[in-house]
């Protein structure tokens, strides 16, 4: 039973003690040096886990769209399938990078790199185990929304860069629609920073020591998916690259790796969007002891995943009207009511508890 | 309740996600054809007795089928017997006008091929194919 406790401890932390060797080999363990060592570390780290994160879920994605229409999806390469992004990224760096010629040549092929940067600098930010955020950020809420609702502007710059009207059309789709949810979103994570009196995600996470954000803020964590769902531009909220409609909106001239990015940069974002979501509302690397933490985050984050693949595949579109009357008449509305029950609850428990 | 539709459609691909598939993974495993599909032709040559009664039968002249007199049993013998499966409708009237079931609709389905005359079948080639390799 000792053994057993002693090596979960191990595994739990197992990155920790591989850090604290890396700085133990420099002179002084502070140092600039060591601290830049663990830093350039932390960010290899960070693109790993966004380059994977896509490899995975491109192909997780399909298979759940075959499950749910009752095929097997892809099947063909490697042990049931399970090569087929590999082959496909293949496929995409042989491809022919073109870039139209009445482009706006700078913007069209910055826009591509700015969406896939934007996930590394995200989950940067994301306690991924107990003191194990690649940066600890004290606004790491502030910080991780601010960054999220620059990709508005990667996608506006792609749109305006191609030169192209469908283009246009799904950039400015993606202006109205981003801007509006982000309100809702930022809404729906004020009621847990109320509670927990933190914009600190590490003291977040662990003020659910106890009991998950879940269960005191059910209202904000639907508010919360919904809106998510609409900030990443996915199905149901898909009208950004709405095929049968602006064909595919922003990504239309794009080709190769750039359009790769694109969809790295996409699957990155969902990657981070559930995993704010797994530390805000799930209790991040918080768990029964026999799974080291973060196990327990990567789980939680996939069960978001797993919604909201799930929704992409079950609805169909929503309508542009319908969506701005979503966000404007119904979640914002709930969101306040959220925070004011929430405000009325953190008072009336002071008042019991005689704070 | 506002929102009932959207958990009973989750309901619903969840129920398909864990369900079996109704995928056909057709080179590796054959299909198992329902038992009424006629999808191709064959012929016995030894029952064929060369009534001609297939070549009569059949409503787009696909049969075109030769004789000869044997002198010493006074029997008809076939000669050949073709078939231009491009016009063939598989509805089976030939076999129903066989007297002897020499020529009887089989469910083998793998017919492609490359060239045009490729539908041209020779029935006795096609016989002693399939023997060779029973």
């Amino acid at each position: 039973m000792e053994t057993i406790n002693n090596l979960l401890q191990t595994l739990d932390n197992l990155f920790l003690i591989i850090a604290a060797t890396i700085r133990g080999l420099f002179a002084d363990p502070h140092s600039v040096w060591a601290n830049l060592t663990m830093d350039i570390i932390n960010f290899i780290i960070v693109v790993i886990i966004v380059v994977l994160a896509a490899l995975i879920l491109i192909l997780l994605e399909r298979k759940i769209a075959g499950w749910t229409s009752q095929r097997t999806g892809p099947n063909r390469l490697g042990p049931r399938g399970w090569f087929q992004t590999i082959a496909d990224a293949l496929k995409l760096m042989g491809k022919e990078d073109v870039t139209p010629a009445s482009a706006d040549k700078f913007i069209f092929k910055i826009a591509p790199m700015i969406i896939f940067s934007l996930p590394m600098m995200t989950l940067a930010v994301i306690p991924y185990g107990d003191g194990m955020a690649p940066i600890n950020l004290d606004l790491g809420i502030f910080y991780f929304v601010a960054i999220s609702s620059i990709s508005t502007l990667a996608f506006l710059m792609a749109g305006w860069g191609s030169n192209n009207k469908y283009s246009l059309l799904g950039a400015m789709r993606a202006v109205a629609q981003m801007v509006s949810y982000e309100i809702p979103l930022l809404f729906s994570l004020l009621g847990v920073v109320m509670i927990s009196q933190s914009f600190n995600l590490g003291v977040i996470v662990e003020a659910q020591a106890t009991i998950p954000f879940i269960i005191l803020q059910p209202l904000a964590f639907v508010i919360f998916l919904i809106a998510a769902l609409a900030e990443l531009n996915r199905a149901p909220f898909d009208l950004v690259e709405a095929d049968q409609e602006v064909v595919a909106g922003p990504f239309t001239e794009y080709t190769g790796l750039r359009w790769g990015l694109f969809f790295l940069g996409e699957y990155g974002n969902m990657t981070a969007m559930a995993g704010l979501g797994a530390t805000m509302f799930l209790g991040g690397w918080q768990g029964p002891g026999f799974l080291p933490g973060y196990v327990w985050f990567f789980l939680k984050t996939g069960v978001i995943i797993f919604l909201i693949m799930w929704a992409r595949w079950t609805f169909p579109r929503i309508r542009i009207d319908h969506l701005m009357h979503l966000a404007w008449k119904v979640l914002l509305p709930l969101s306040i009511l959220n925070i004011l029950l929430t405000g009325l609850g953190i008072y009336v428990y002071r008042f019991v508890m005689g704070g | 309740m506002f929102g009932k539709g959207l958990l009973k459609g989750l309901g619903i691909t969840f129920k398909r996600m864990v369900g079996p598939n109704i995928t056909e993974f057709y080179p590796e495993e054959k299909p198992n054809l329902p038992t009424r599909v006629r999808s191709s032709m064959a012929l016995d040559k030894t029952k064929c007795i060369s009534c001609n009664m297939c070549a009569m039968a059949c409503p787009n002249s696909v049969i075109k089928l030769t004789s000869e007199k044997d002198e010493t049993t006074k029997k008809k013998v076939l000669k050949s017997y073709h078939m231009d499966v491009g016009r063939c409708l598989f509805c089976g009237m030939c076999t129903e006008a066989c007297p002897t079931q020499a020529i009887i609709v089989t469910q083998e389905y793998e017919n492609t091929v490359y060239e045009p005359d490729g539908l041209k079948w020779d029935m006795i080639a096609r016989a002693e194919r399939t023997e060779k390799e029973g």
